[in-house]
């Protein structure tokens, strides 16, 4: 036997003995997720219903449950969440594309680097709350200011992730495109995209967080809807179960709208052999 | 003559001389491995060939054109396999070919796997491979273009002993099945002596040509006594090593510090 033949019965051996390929998490991980927040409020709600905690000011699960029923039953919750979900979402397409774009172009050439990120960087330092009135007086009180804004939290964290992901890009990948004769528009598309998909993967959920976060300031700035909307109202109103349950929906809405970008993502980066993957 | 290299010379931007004056010129067909000491430029010579840098003086002609960039007609194989990780094994080694139709590509992509023994292995993903399938799977991604001149920089360097010799019995059958003109970059004796029709013994500061140690056995060599020339080829090492007193340069460094975009 040559050690060809040998090396080829070793190969065969291990792949016989190798688990098939998946990308999907375990199916205990969902119910893992849920576990710590519906015990937390199995005990607060153990608490108030026993007389141990009052309830005012942090109301039980079972109030709070009812406040959402309320809202549900007159059909304001769904337009409530509807303007902030839109909301979010142009800002977050609007954020992430011009994120995406200025990175690359930062990432790529290095004069566009000199001349666009110190700039960008010194914007990314001043405090979002800084940005609304100014945001009010170009473009008003209503959506254009508020989707603006969430752009911009959603802008510099892909900004970021991407312009500095492309500029760490493995030399030795890069030479394989230039041995291969791509064109600059081939080396984007065919190495450096695929090579910082992850790293932009991240950004955008980082980006995504962040427009969540800005919605809310959004709409404390004259909104007379959206789910933040309802935190302003339940403040003025005196209504605290109001509050914590537009807390809760912005809590799961959040964790949905990242994990569905997760799930459509993890196709895109399932060739990473990582640490967590070794896990699963 | 298939490749000519006339007073090649590369001083990197952060001023080592990796390549004083080299003169060299290769065969069509012709296997030579170069030898020689750490920072002798060794892998310069080959960046070099392969249009990956640029030199500061003199010219790489390959059948009379300069060499100004990566040429068609030229492909290097790494010492690491390089392969995209997010391509298949089948889309990796069809990389440099995507401009022929998928007939043409299909049938090209039978051939080298089956010249690489990878048949069973196209739809694996590079994290699923070990390092000698991944290393095979960089050898066929070069040979389906169909290049005139394969230069290698280390490929076998990192493998076990087992897989080096399978890999380098590979190589011999791919050249006596296609016959490409091969300049296999390594630091091993043993391989020079088994592959090459001609070993070239490098020295450093700056890295030029010792001595040219011609192989006149025929290929291959699994039966042959090597000995006398690998004696040859030590001696020539040992003078290499003596010839300077200069500390080791680090070339690798100066190389990871060039930028590859803008």
């Amino acid at each position: 036997m040559t050690t060809t033949d040998l090396l080829a019965a070793k190969e065969r051996e291990l792949r016989s003995s190798r688990a098939p390929r998946s990308w999907r998490p375990a199916v205990g991980a969902p119910l893992a997720a849920v576990l710590l927040p519906v015990l937390g409020f199995l005990v607060w709600q153990i608490l108030v219903s026993s007389g141990l905690a009052s309830g005012r000011l942090v109301p039980p699960p079972s109030r709070i449950l009812y406040a959402l029923w309320q809202l549900q039953k007159t059909g304001e919750l769904y337009h409530h969440l509807l303007a902030t979900v839109g909301r979010v979402l142009f800002g977050f397409l609007a954020g992430a594309v011009a994120g995406i774009l200025l990175g690359g172009v930062t990432g790529y050439f290095r004069l566009a680097r000199r001349l666009l990120d110190p700039t960008l960087q010194a914007l990314r330092a001043i405090p979002s709350i800084a940005w609304v009135p100014l945001f009010i007086l170009w473009f008003g009180i209503f959506e254009t200011s508020k989707v603006a804004l969430i752009a911009v939290g959603v802008f510099f964290p892909v900004y970021l992730g991407v312009s500095a992901s492309l500029s760490s890009v493995d030399r030795k990948i890069v030479e394989v495109g230039r041995i291969f004769r791509l064109s600059g528009f081939d080396l984007v598309r065919r190495i450096l995209f695929p090579a910082i998909l992850p790293a932009l993967v991240v950004s955008l959920r980082t980006g995504l967080g962040l427009g969540w976060m800005f919605v809310v300031a959004a709409e404390f700035m004259g909104a007379s809807e959206g789910l933040g909307y309802l935190l302003v109202d339940g403040q003025q109103l005196g209504k605290p179960d109001q509050i914590v349950a537009a807390i809760l929906v912005f809590a799961i809405l959040g964790k949905f709208s990242d994990g569905l970008l997760v799930l459509l993502t993890a196709p895109l980066t399932a060739w990473q052999d990582n640490f967590r993957r070794e896990q699963e | 003559m298939m490749l000519s290299l006339r007073s090649l010379a590369k001083t990197y931007p952060n001023g080592v001389e990796a390549l004083g004056a080299l003169n060299l010129d290769i065969l069509a067909g012709e296997i030579v491995a170069v030898i020689g000491g750490s920072g002798c430029g060794k892998s310069t010579l080959l960046r070099l060939i392969s249009g990956l840098e640029s030199a500061t003086r003199g010219q790489v002609k390959i059948h009379g054109e300069q060499v100004m960039a990566p040429h068609p007609l030229i492909n290097l194989i790494f010492q690491e396999p390089r392969l995209l990780p997010w391509l298949t094994v089948e889309q990796n080694i069809c990389f440099g070919i995507r401009h022929l139709d998928r007939l043409e590509q299909g049938r090209r992509l039978r051939a080298v796997l089956q010249q690489v023994q990878l048949q069973s292995y196209e739809k694996r993903l590079p994290k699923e491979l070990s390092g000698g399938q991944a290393q095979r799977v960089a050898i066929a991604r070069a040979l389906i273009t169909q290049p005139e001149v394969l230069l290698l920089d280390e490929p076998f360097s990192a493998l076990d002993a087992m897989t080096r010799a399978s890999l380098q019995d590979h190589l011999l059958e791919i050249w006596r099945d296609a016959g490409p003109t091969i300049v296999i970059v390594t630091h091993d004796i043993e391989e020079a002596a088994a592959l090459a029709h001609r070993v070239v013994v490098m020295q450093p500061s700056p890295g030029r040509i010792l001595e040219e140690i011609d192989m006149d056995l025929p290929l291959p060599r699994h039966e042959l006594d090597l000995e006398p020339y690998k004696k040859r080829i030590r001696a020539a090492l040992r003078r290499s090593l003596a010839s300077t007193d200069q500390p080791e340069l680090n070339l690798n460094e100066a190389i990871s510090n060039r930028r590859v975009f803008s």
